[in-house]
């Protein structure tokens, strides 16, 4: 019965884990530019993202280690240190990104501009890693981002051709605009398949002190969570392309303009919710990188970690994450734009993801880690796919950046 | 037992499982006639700083002894009270005895402390 | 009679790893991959070195499953490492590791 209320908190986390300044960005701009044609894009890093994750709480259930302290331990610190810096660099500029997702939100709601907003919503992001413990943050988290369930609400209020938005969940080729559809396309894959959060999720399963009898509960979590999160983003998309596609808007050129993605269909109230999901969602992202920068350096380095600990138990901890928020918060400050510094993110996450995955895979058939609880043959196979998929991300992300971004 | 594959890197725990840092140097005693033996674990930044770089371990000592009086040498831990090794190292010593955390101690009450809502 | 200087040093592990080790006429043999050791006593003694060419490889472990797409490709590991007994190699200068025997005297892994 217990494992049902996580198994239910699990999925409803995931939601809101899932859903964060990129995976709405990208499913915006995929939306309105080429309408349902990138559902399929969606569905991909979803399935990707599924198995990961599952991988990933069943490697920390069955070994009581996380990823990351793997990494160190089975590639050796000068491997990990290449690994670290790269995975922290991409996780600082998202994590700018989330901040100001959030402070975005505010500026729609109040009208004060975003850049005065990155310091009170970093200070607020602090505050509540620097006191409140793993589960209060897990849960409070979730339940609020219930809230960017209105977008499934105005997504299905919208009336759109079903049909055509199935059609769109295979892939297609494009015939308009190449190089930009495939730089969205990669862009939603590096949003879906975001490293962080299959890390995250390992640190996640050992903070709630997950084992073996937690392998069904993570499957389903997994498997549920991220797919309901990937209706809400794909609730985006639809919503996207009526809004904005059907009448020709098919760049977001301004930020402001995202803001009214529901009002057509909700109205003033449609407008208010927008800005709470995106707040809520990027501040639930903003908590998650926070912690992840700091489980990162506290798992490599092998001190003493965990969010229910008392920062003067965990000095190094809290260091690295208060220093992590002040960099965010920076990046806003100084005035980068919130969207464009959330795609390029997402191609560099896109690119730098096979640094994750493929040592990933090692450690998922190392026995010592997984005892019998291994990847089979299928597993291993699925992960294959998904670093072909992050080679092939790599080498083109950062040149369809240039070619096809806006 | 496998130095590098097995013990090198590897997560130290105390009697009570608690997390102790990650095994960042092994220390051999090379004498001449005799096999090397294995003295001791040894831990910090310097140590890792080292497998960069010998100068960076000069640059990290220095630092670390600026901020705050370590005592002397690398926080090393004799080979002898390592309990078990397995897919984690199991020493007999407590956490609280651990030397390698000493910089956080310093970073904890000098800094950490102050700011309210710490613990 | 002269008494034998007994000199003691220190030599890290960490810094063996991947060591390139040359044979008594100096030319190249491998990369130390490995360092096992055995109990004796309450002692752990290094008994031999693993001397191979892909040290980092090594360390990285790659599984043969993962490599069989490089395999289709060609690539394969050359020779097997090679096993040097804790007294033929000469840790005195460790950043020079030298074997003191001919290669061929040494087994394969």
């Amino acid at each position: 019965m217990k494992k049902l209320g996580e198994i239910a908190l699990g999925i409803v986390t995931s939601i809101g884990g899932f859903i964060e300044v990129g995976s709405l960005a990208t499913a915006v701009q995929a939306g309105a530019a080429f309408r349902f044609e990138l559902v399929w894009a969606l569905v991909l890093g979803t399935l990707c993202l599924v198995f990961l994750v599952e991988m990933a709480g069943r490697f920390a259930a069955v070994s009581k280690h996380t990823v990351t302290d793997a990494l160190r331990e089975r590639f050796g610190f000068n491997f990990f240190s290449v690994v670290f810096l790269a995975l922290t660099l991409v996780d600082l500029l998202v994590l700018g990104a989330e901040i100001g997702g959030v402070s975005l939100a505010l500026q729609f709601l109040t009208g004060i501009g975003l850049r005065w907003w990155a310091l009170p919503v970093g200070f607020a992001v602090w505050l509540l890693l620097w006191k409140g413990s793993f589960g209060v943050i897990e849960k409070g988290a979730s339940l609020l981002g219930l809230v960017t369930l209105c977008l499934v609400v105005g997504a299905v209020l919208l009336h759109p051709n079903w049909r055509e938005v199935a059609a769109g969940a295979l892939p297609s080729l494009p015939h308009k605009e190449r190089a930009h559809y495939w730089f969205i396309a990669v862009s939603i894959l590096g949003a879906s398949i975001s490293p962080y959060l299959f890390f995250f999720y390992s640190a996640g399963a050992i903070e709630d002190r997950w084992d073996e009898s937690y392998l069904w509960t993570n499957r389903a979590v997994a498997g549920l969570g991220m797919s309901f999160g990937a209706l809400v983003a794909i609730a985006a998309l639809v919503l996207s392309a009526g809004v904005f596609g059907t009448r020709g808007i098919t760049q977001i050129a301004r930020y402001d303009q995202i803001a009214l993605l529901l009002t057509p269909v909700l109205g003033k109230w449609g407008f208010r919710l927008f800005a709470a999901s995106l707040g809520i969602a990027c501040f639930g992202a903003a908590l998650d990188i926070g912690l992840e920068v700091a489980y990162r350096a506290a798992q490599g380095f092998g001190w003493n970690w965990g969010e229910d600990l008392k920062p003067v138990d965990d000095a190094g901890f809290a260091s690295v994450y208060t220093l992590a928020l002040l960099f965010g918060v920076l990046l806003v400050v100084v005035g980068l734009d919130p969207l464009k510094l959330t795609i390029f993110s997402m191609a560099l996450t896109a690119a730098v993801l096979p640094l994750s995955v493929v040592p990933f895979l090692v450690l998922l058939n190392d026995e010592r880690y997984m005892g019998k609880h291994g990847n089979g043959w299928l597993g291993n196979a699925v992960v294959l796919v998904i670093v072909a998929i992050s080679f092939v991300l790599a080498i083109v992300s950062i040149p369809l950046e240039l070619l096809g971004g806006s | 037992m496998d130095l590098i594959r097995d013990v090198l890197d590897k997560q130290l725990v105390d009697p009570e499982e608690r997390r102790m840092g990650k095994i960042d140097g092994l220390v051999l005693e090379v004498e001449a006639g005799k096999p090397p033996r294995l003295e001791a674990i040894e831990q910090g930044a310097a140590t890792l700083a080292r497998r960069f770089h010998p100068r960076l371990a000069g640059w990290v000592e220095a630092l670390g002894s600026r901020l705050y009086r370590a005592p002397g040498g690398p926080a090393r831990i004799p080979w002898s009270k390592v309990r078990d090794v397995g897919i984690d190292v199991e020493v007999d010593l407590e956490f609280e005895k651990s030397r390698l955390y000493a910089w956080q101690e310093w970073l904890s009450d000098k800094i950490i402390r102050r700011i309210p809502g710490a613990g | 009679m002269m008494a034998e200087k007994m000199e003691k040093k220190e030599v890290r592990v960490e810094l063996l790893l991947g060591r390139k080790v040359l044979d008594p006429e100096g030319q190249p043999v491998g990369r130390i991959e490995e360092v096992r050791a055995e109990p004796l006593g309450n002692e752990m003694w290094v008994t031999e070195f693993l001397v191979g060419r892909s040290a980092m490889l090594e360390r990285l472990s790659v599984q043969a499953f993962a490599l069989a797409p490089l395999h289709l490709l060609g690539w394969r590991k050359k020779r097997g490492s090679y096993r040097v007994p804790w007294d033929r190699l000469d840790l005195g200068d460790p950043e020079r590791p030298r074997l003191r025997c001919g290669v061929e005297e040494l087994e394969r892994l």
